[in-house]
């Protein structure tokens, strides 16, 4: 429902993609602990595989994240959301959307997708319990029509999850 | 009074050229240009903008015979040199093209280190850089690949000599061969390491584009960044260093020298390093 949605996107720069290869090559040499990612030759959409880290709710659970990349980037954050069905978690909507500051106001270029990867898990290992944001309905009704979760006016005013 | 004249006439022959030029009419601009070179031979301008129109047309000796004497009325025209650059690499003279490229290079960046001018000739040189190189260590593969053989050959007919002399060979005789041949290999594997492509250490590398540095800046917090990504970071995304997240005003970005020369001594080694992303 959430994943077929694909936002209208020109192609990536010439910028993006020389910095997405040189992504791709230190992910396939080096990937980050708990993700794989099946390596397609759609470089601007990734789709990773998560395990829940050991030790917490989310262990030996697997969601896919779903990643898609700007004309602009780095110099525009990527979109990411998880694939139905997203993990149950008091920053996720059940339509996939991230409640994350470093994939909106708080991006910098100077971070990839591992490194996104590596906060969406430690945002995941944190959590205390295995529920939906107390706003998850209204939400995601306002959500309709794929709208990408880059347009919402998220308020992070929690910062201990 | 006359060359005054002249000169007025030259400049409107000139503007024809341009307007030509814009047009696509490149043989009518050529036809210009030289016309006005006979009334005024010592602008460079004229000189390079036939140039141009000759590298339109792919006539690589004509743009060598004008940019050459471009060079010689002025000898800093980044133009001038670019183009004459890219027309020794047609003829495939490699270093030579390479050399020009790299004071284009030099020059445009103390002109205007983000014009567009830079990026497209830091395009051509490492193009150019990479090819020379592809020639050169396709060359060093194949003395080293048939040097092996020849050493191989050597030793096994040296084996065989000794077979044929004594009566029984012995099994140490046998293993020391295999040694001797194993080690070889080893010697030949090291040899070619030099033109193997590895990674470029990440301390040669922007946090942003994650290539080698081209133009490395420092940033206020120590960090280092290629000067075109932190620019367009500081007027798209906010005015804050990207790793520290300290805020910076644009002019206190200061050039890092010592790792500019880090990553020519680096790209003196290993010239594969060269090659873009695509």
């Amino acid at each position: 429902m959430t994943s077929s949605s694909a936002p209208s996107r020109k192609a990536l720069s010439k910028i993006a993609t020389n910095r997405l290869q040189k992504e791709l090559v230190e992910w396939q040499m080096n990937p980050p602990t708990g993700f794989k990612h099946k390596v397609t030759d759609n470089l601007q959409r990734w789709v990773i595989e998560v395990i829940g880290a050991p030790g917490t709710l989310y262990a030996n659970d697997t969601y896919q994240l779903q990643v898609d990349f700007p004309e602009h980037y780095p110099m525009e954050s990527p979109q990411v959301i998880f694939l139905h069905p997203a993990p149950l978690h008091p920053h996720i909507y059940s339509n996939g959307h991230i409640c994350l500051d470093i994939l909106y106001d708080s991006w910098s270029p100077a971070m990839t997708v591992s490194s996104i990867c590596i906060s969406i898990l430690s945002m995941l290992s944190s959590s205390t319990e295995k529920q939906r944001p107390p706003d998850n309905d209204r939400y995601v009704k306002n959500c309709k029509n794929g709208r990408s979760p880059k347009e919402t006016r998220w308020w992070f005013h929690d910062d201990k999850v | 009074m006359v060359t005054g004249v002249a000169s007025a006439m030259a400049e409107r022959l000139k503007e024809d050229g341009n307007n030509c030029f814009k047009k696509e009419r490149f043989g009518a601009a050529i036809d210009a240009y030289t016309e006005a070179i006979a009334l005024s031979p010592n602008v460079p301008t004229y000189w390079t903008n036939r140039a141009l129109c000759h590298m339109k047309r792919k006539d690589w000796t004509k743009v060598e015979e004008d940019c050459r004497k471009a060079i010689q009325l002025v000898h800093n025209s980044v133009k001038a040199h670019y183009m004459l650059g890219l027309a020794l690499l047609e003829k495939k003279e490699y270093t030579s093209g390479v050399k020009e490229l790299q004071r284009a290079l030099d020059l445009g960046r103390g002109a205007n280190p983000t014009g567009y001018m830079v990026e497209e000739i830091w395009e051509e040189l490492s193009k150019a850089k990479y090819m020379e190189w592809e020639l050169l260590s396709a060359r060093r593969s194949w003395e080293l690949s048939s040097l092996k053989e020849a050493c191989q050959a050597a030793l096994n007919e040296q084996r065989a000599l000794d077979m044929s002399r004594t009566e029984e060979s012995s099994h140490e005789d046998y293993i020391a061969h295999t040694d001797r041949l194993k080690s070889l290999e080893r010697v030949f594997e090291k040899a070619a390491e030099e033109d193997k492509p590895t990674e470029v250490p990440d301390y040669l590398c922007c946090n942003i584009t994650l290539e080698i540095f081209r133009d490395p800046v420092i940033s206020p917090s120590g960090v280092t960044y290629e000067r075109a990504a932190i620019l367009e970071h500081l007027m798209k995304v906010g005015k804050f260093d990207p790793i520290t997240r300290e805020k910076i005003d644009p002019s206190k970005l200061v050039p890092n020298l010592a790792i500019k020369e880090a990553v020519a001594a680096y790209l003196e080694k290993h010239v594969w390093a060269y090659k873009m992303g695509c």
